[in-house]
């Protein structure tokens, strides 16, 4: 592949990501977020494997397949599941209204690209715009984190966050180092695990939201 | 002998954690735990020479040197003085309720697990491994934050792992930036990410992107730390955890976390100038002392008490490190020991108080003294000492952080820090003293002192007057040697 060929994908990649994000912070069903994540993740991990084609860094295709199967597949599946314990199907509250959500959203990712002119001199794996849809992705993800009202909304904002954090490393520098980035995708997978016990654990013993507990106060 | 060691040394808490799942028994957990602290001790020791005589030695991704022994040291001695600390503290949980007896190795697994993933976190030369071990240290210790399972224990465990996750994202974010700056000159691999590679090459490296990764970590680190205004986490943690682990949480966690910020303030000192990051830690700094103050004056919880004012002195650290040089560098340095010591210390004697009383209300804790002489007076030793009193060892260090912040003339940050500490010295010996003297509370049990926990409390007030009093010349060296590798 050419290089110029690869930064038109990796660009169509980044939009669809982008996309994807939009999905996660209008989504009305905790299910609609989930799928959401999971199809950003889905496009985390071609990216990876078209950089890998294009540099011939075998690294990079193991970090296509570990993202392909932990976060397209086993970790939205956790999250179904957690869903379905919790018979919750009632729709996702936000803090703040989407329509204000949204604008707040194309601010972060005006600002995203703003910073990434910033950063100019960055000597980028990649030209194009992987940076700063890295960057939007990454804050995009805090901001689902930090609004969510539900755990399982933060849930996904966490994975959100994370996948702009492999997208910005994919960008900056093909990717982490893989020891490195099994290591934060093995972090990620037991963090979501212990949050999943905790959500069923306070659903069990007392009828409400673990994010929505709020007595501890001073 | 020292890269061996390097390897041991994370593996022997793992190991406990794996040993104390073949038994039910408490008195044999116990002894394994006080065992397995106490071998880790003694290997630290160990390397602790080995370094003094032959300088730092890595290994792969991990790697030590003198500033990174100042906090294994800080963290080893207090992991045993938790595992003295239990032995008692838990007879009595699980006699009121507390704890069940049928999940006590769970329990102890997760400690030490816990230890293990701070053992990596100050041993880790390469920046990525440093993030995993600081977000194991997550993972780990919020199902210990929550491991009394109710329903506070479980809101301030969630509100732990977001925030801090929170948090880290930034944190992990901030070292891609940086290693990215490494990689645009000629790092590969893993060594974009190594700490001492980057170090070689860091006057080099673009200002700009350095200036923009360390304020992410800052944040991010600095969420861990319980800088304010990203300590929303702190208070909540810190008093619904089981005490030994708030003594974790609060005397190695945050420090293991200012470990962190200071791997980063180095590289950023010698991109872009040694004054934009101690600008960044002073602002840090200062809202952290402030945003604590009222917090301490009106509490009446006792462990969120203790929680606001581990805020306020990480604050003084970052202070410290702020106003730089030899001197400010060297005390912040000798800050993190003896609030660690202190504060571990207080929340052991707090632990007993709030156990005799069956509250953490301080409007209910009166008249210890009476019922509890010897650990009455050790709390009293721990506030006075926290509060700042010579002849106690943070006393030491807090002078030693205002000298260097007069030197180098910063007039305003001095005043705000000499204002709150003397309103924060006035709250704490008020809420102590009545909680020490006076008649005591009826509900108040009676039974006699338990040996152990106070053996663990002496342990620590001696480390800390002796601190106070004088600094060996063993520390010392050490400390000086540090304080080398972050002024360079």
């Amino acid at each position: 592949m050419s290089a110029e060929t690869v930064r038109t994908i990796i660009d169509d990649l980044g939009a669809l990501l982008l996309f994807t994000m939009i999905l996660i912070l209008a989504a009305g069903q905790i299910y609609r977020a989930i799928y959401a994540v999971a199809a950003q993740s889905l496009l985390i991990a071609i990216a990876a494997a078209v950089l890998a084609t294009a540099t011939g860094n075998t690294d990079l295709w193991v970090i296509a397949g570990i993202t392909l199967t932990v976060k397209t597949i086993v970790l939205p599946w956790v999250l179904h599941r957690v869903v379905r314990r919790m018979n919750v199907r009632r729709e996702v509250e936000p803090v703040i209204p989407v329509a204000a959500t949204l604008a707040l959203a194309v601010m972060v990712v005006v600002m995203s690209f703003h910073l990434s002119a910033t950063l100019g001199p960055v000597n980028q794996a990649i030209t194009g715009n992987a940076l700063p849809v890295g960057i939007a992705l990454t804050l995009l993800g805090v901001l689902v984190m930090a609004t969510g009202k539900t755990a399982l909304n933060q849930m996904v904002g966490l994975f959100a966050s994370e996948n702009g954090i492999f997208f910005t490393a994919m960008a900056v520098t093909q990717g982490m180092p893989l020891i490195i980035e099994i290591g934060v995708i093995l972090d990620v997978i037991l963090a979501v695990l212990v949050m999943a016990i905790m959500v069923l654990r306070v659903r069990s013993t007392v009828d409400a939201d673990i994010a929505g507990l709020d007595r501890l106060r001073g | 002998m020292t890269e061996t060691l390097l390897w041991v040394l994370p593996l022997v808490p793992t190991v406990t954690a794996l040993l104390m799942l073949t038994t039910r028994d408490r008195r044999i957990l116990s002894a394994i735990d006080v065992c397995g602290s106490a071998i880790l001790l003694a290997l630290t020791l160990v390397l602790a020479r080995e370094v003094a005589k032959g300088g730092p030695s890595a290994l792969g991704l991990l790697r030590i040197d003198d500033l990174g022994l100042v906090f294994l040291l800080l963290l080893v001695v207090l992991t045993l003085a938790v595992s003295i600390y239990t032995v008692g503290w838990l007879k009595q949980a699980v006699a009121v309720g507390n704890m069940r007896a049928e999940s006590l190795r769970s329990y102890f697994a997760l400690v030490h697990l816990f230890v293990a993933t701070m053992v990596v976190t100050v041993l880790a030369d390469n920046l990525g491994v440093l993030w995993i071990a600081m977000e194991g240290t997550t993972i780990t210790s919020a199902v210990l934050i929550g491991y009394h399972g109710h329903q506070h224990g479980l809101e301030a465990a969630w509100k732990y792992i977001i925030v801090t996750t929170i948090g880290i994202s930034f944190g992990l974010f901030g070292t891609v930036l940086v290693s990215a700056a490494a990689a645009a000159h000629g790092a590969v691999g893993a060594d974009a990410m190594s700490w001492s590679a980057i170090m070689k090459i860091a006057p080099m490296l673009n200002p700009g992107i350095v200036r923009i990764g360390f304020i992410f970590v800052m944040v991010g680190y600095g969420t861990k730390a319980g800088l304010a205004p990203m300590h929303l986490w702190l208070p909540d943690a810190h008093s619904q955890a089981p005490t030994p682990v708030s003594a974790l949480l609060s005397g190695v966690l945050i420090k293991c976390a200012l470990l962190g910020i200071i791997r980063f303030q180095t590289i950023a000192a010698a991109a872009c100038g040694p004054a934009f990051p101690a600008e960044v830690l002073l602002v840090f700094g200062l809202t952290s002392v402030v945003v604590a103050t009222p917090f301490i004056l009106a509490q009446n919880d006792l462990k969120r008490l203790l929680g606001y004012h581990s805020v306020e002195h990480v604050g003084i650290v970052a202070l410290g490190l702020g106003f730089g040089g030899t001197i400010g560098t060297y005390g912040a340095l000798l800050h993190v020991v003896n609030h660690g010591v202190t504060k571990a210390l207080a929340f052991f004697a707090a632990g007993k108080a709030i156990a005799r009383y069956g509250t953490r209300d301080m409007r209910v804790i009166r008249g210890l003294l009476a019922v509890a002489p010897i650990g009455a007076t050790l709390l009293m030793l721990a506030a006075l000492s926290l509060a700042g009193v010579p002849p106690f060892s943070i006393f030491v260090s807090e002078l030693m952080i205002l000298r260097a912040g007069i030197g180098q003339g910063h007039w305003v940050a001095i005043a705000i820090f000499l204002a709150m500490v003397v309103v924060i010295f006035a709250g704490l010996l008020h809420h102590v003293g009545a909680m020490a003297f006076g008649e005591p509370t009826e509900t108040a049990t009676r039974e006699p002192e338990a040996w152990s926990p106070l053996l663990g409390m002496m342990l620590l007030a001696a480390i800390m007057i002796l601190l106070g009093l004088t600094i060996p010349a063993s520390i010392d060296g050490l400390l000086r040697r540090a304080t080398e590798i972050v002024v360079g």
